[in-house]
């Protein structure tokens, strides 16, 4: 079997504050195989920034690596100088942000950006505008070499993160991560841009890393599925295992909250008890204790570890069960 | 029961090089007391230009608006001018919708200064108000930039029914929040709606929840309604395409679930560029020679419900 594309080790990661470090990562684990979608689920202040800020090395001044790697096809990017990580962005590892009006610049034509991005290639500029209307077809732009002219903001919502797509994708980096890339979007447009990046993915063949809140997105998108909570992995898998049979008492809350999945109207909608723990005095035992309505008192004591072959969760309760059942 | 507040063919323009553009283009909708009415369509489509021009904060150029029966004026700057004592607003932005200067004491009792409403005290009053959001009294000295977004909505809730309003007009009330406290949210507004009976509008594009909170319903497209009424039988049986369209395009986090999807082709026409005849008719999937020419006029199932198509699903 070849490698993962990505292998993330026991990566932690701390912001100091003025309060003392805030332990935004902590022992985090996750890999992208070739070729594979795969979905990281949670909430705000799981981690997710954090996590993508690191594989791209793009953390914030005061954030430290406290222990861990990131393996990309390899190589530890880590310990990469900032020349090599440029080498590596926007070739191998392309993103797309939640907002394209500002990833996109407002003062230069679409044509001149998709340019901007071949800067490695050396063929002539109209070679280049070929790809870039060749790549602004594949997902879906109508009349794309009129768009060369034209400004971000002459294009609406959806073209404009079509084309940051094009964008990421016009270098076919092994690796795309897409930070909540159809939010900003209406339905029927989300639709649309997930159907197209599924297409891409399977033509250009390479992984995705997708971040999202939205749980039908990940469902409709996604292969595998990683669950965050509050700065940890809590539960990884297929996405079907995961969404049909969650395990980590967490990811059942999550999914239950969901108005999607509640079929019946209801005036009373399910909500996760409690809030956030404080990631800079880190509770003992299961990070998710305080909003379990199962926790036992182990809970409080040492903190589970992940358990399980595939699908996997960081739950003391699914050891018992384990236990039990031979 | 009686509306509390009903608009009749309302229109909002603004004028641009050489014309107008049409944001609000003749809507009619009757929102009942202790009732929820949720607007649904995608960006651009005016459902917050119609939210503002309610409360007055945009420009109507067209049609009447009548709250609790007395009908509207408009101002010289042509905006309605209801009683901001009975209608309230909740903008999009929770965090920035509230002043960083002011702590949440201050900004609950800004309502009762403005308004001069003599008969309660201030401070104490926003304590209350804190209380019946469900956020302790330590919350009134912080500033905004020390809430999470769920509980400075909370306080938009507390601060928009601090004078007892009769309509609330909550525009995106959960956007950009967490799914586990949206629920939150949408359970205090049905509740302070029991309590209060109060008419709620909501504005969003987030179908999920309206399934949930709202009575009944308007779907906006281009600054129109092009089906609105009863929020249970829109769901169960659309009767616009484009209704249907939206509905089966809310993603299901259920990984079985078969994607009925309708695909709509291309992107909404932009309101200087208004299609001619049905203006659905570029993007809709069952478009006919009639539909490029002649604009659909309203027809009716039942009662309540209303919809612009000429072939309407269902038939």
């Amino acid at each position: 079997m070849t490698p993962p594309v990505l292998d993330i080790q026991g990566l932690s990661i701390a912001y100091a504050t003025d309060r003392g470090p805030l332990k935004a990562l902590r022992d985090v684990n996750l890999s992208v195989d070739e070729g594979r979608i795969i979905g990281i689920v949670g909430e705000s202040g799981c981690g997710k920034s954090t996590l993508i800020s690191a594989i791209i090395r793009l953390l914030a001044p005061n954030a430290q690596i406290v222990q861990g790697a990131v393996n990309f096809k390899g190589r530890d990017l880590l310990g990469l100088s900032s020349e090599q990580m440029r080498a590596l962005r926007g070739d191998e590892i392309s993103m797309v942000f939640q907002d394209p009006m500002t990833s996109l610049n407002p003062t230069l034509t679409i044509g001149r950006q998709m340019a901007d991005v071949q800067h490695r290639s050396t063929t002539s500029r109209p070679e280049k505008n070929s790809r870039s209307v060749g790549m602004l077809e594949r997902v879906g732009i109508p009349d794309p070499e009129a768009q060369l002219k034209r400004y971000p903001h002459h294009l609406s919502g959806g073209m404009r993160q079509r084309v940051a797509i094009a964008m990421a994708l016009m270098a076919e980096p092994s690796l795309l991560i897409a930070d909540e890339p159809t939010t900003a979007l209406d339905a029927t447009l989300e639709v649309q841009i997930i159907q197209r990046l599924k297409d891409l993915q399977r033509e250009l063949g390479c992984s995705i890393l997708f971040i999202s809140h939205h749980l039908g997105v990940i469902a409709e998108l996604c292969d595998e599925v990683v669950v965050m909570y509050a700065g940890e992995v809590v539960e990884s898998g297929s996405l079907r295992a995961v969404f049909k049979g969650p395990k980590h008492p967490y990811t059942r809350k999550l999914l239950e909250c969901d108005p999607a999945r509640i079929t019946g109207r209801t005036r009373e909608l399910p909500v996760i008890e409690g809030s956030l723990p404080n990631l800079v005095n880190l509770p003992d035992g299961c990070i998710f204790r305080d909003r379990c309505s199962k926790a036992e008192a182990r809970c409080g004591i040492e903190p589970p570890i992940m358990h399980g072959e595939g699908h996997r969760a960081a739950c003391h309760l699914l050891e018992e069960r384990q236990e039990s059942s031979p | 029961m009686s509306a509390l507040l009903s608009a009749n063919d309302l229109r909002v323009r603004y004028p641009v090089r050489g014309g107008f553009v049409n944001v609000v283009h003749g809507v009619s909708l009757n929102i009942k007391r202790g009732e929820t009415t949720a607007i649904v369509g995608e960006s651009g489509s005016g459902k917050t230009t119609l939210a503002m021009a309610l409360c007055g904060l945009a420009p109507v150029y067209g049609g009447e608006v009548r709250f609790e029966g007395d009908l509207l004026h408009r101002d010289r700057k042509n905006r309605l001018n209801p009683d901001r004592r009975r209608v309230a607003l909740m903008f999009q932005d929770p965090v920035g919708s509230l002043n960083p200067r002011m702590t949440v004491r201050k900004a609950l009792a800004e309502p009762f200064r403005i308004h001069k409403v003599e008969s309660v005290e201030p401070d104490r009053e926003a304590l209350s108000l804190l209380d019946k959001v469900g956020l302790g009294a330590e919350f009134a000295d912080r500033y905004p930039h020390q809430l999470s977004g769920g509980q400075a909505r909370r306080v938009g809730v507390a601060r928009a029914l601090a004078l007892r309003p009769h309509l609330l007009i909550a525009d995106e009330p959960t956007a950009g929040l967490d799914v586990s406290i949206q629920g939150e949210v949408l359970n205090l507004l049905s509740q302070l709606q029991q309590e209060m009976g109060l008419g709620i509008l909501v504005i969003t594009h987030n179908l999920n929840i309206v399934r949930h909170v709202a009575d009944q319903m308007a779907i906006m497209y281009l600054g129109r309604f092009i089906e609105q009424g009863d929020s249970g039988q829109i769901f169960t049986q659309p009767r616009h395409p484009y209704t249907a369209a939206l509905l089966a395009a809310n993603p299901s986090p259920d990984p079985d679930a078969q994607a009925s999807r309708i695909e709509l082709k291309g992107d909404v026409p932009g309101l200087l560029q208004r299609p001619p005849g049905c203006e659905f008719h570029t993007r809709c999937p069952g478009v006919r020679e009639k539909c490029r020419k002649s604009f659909p006029e309203a027809s009716t199932d039942g009662e309540s419900r209303q919809y612009h198509c000429f072939y309407p699903l269902g038939d």
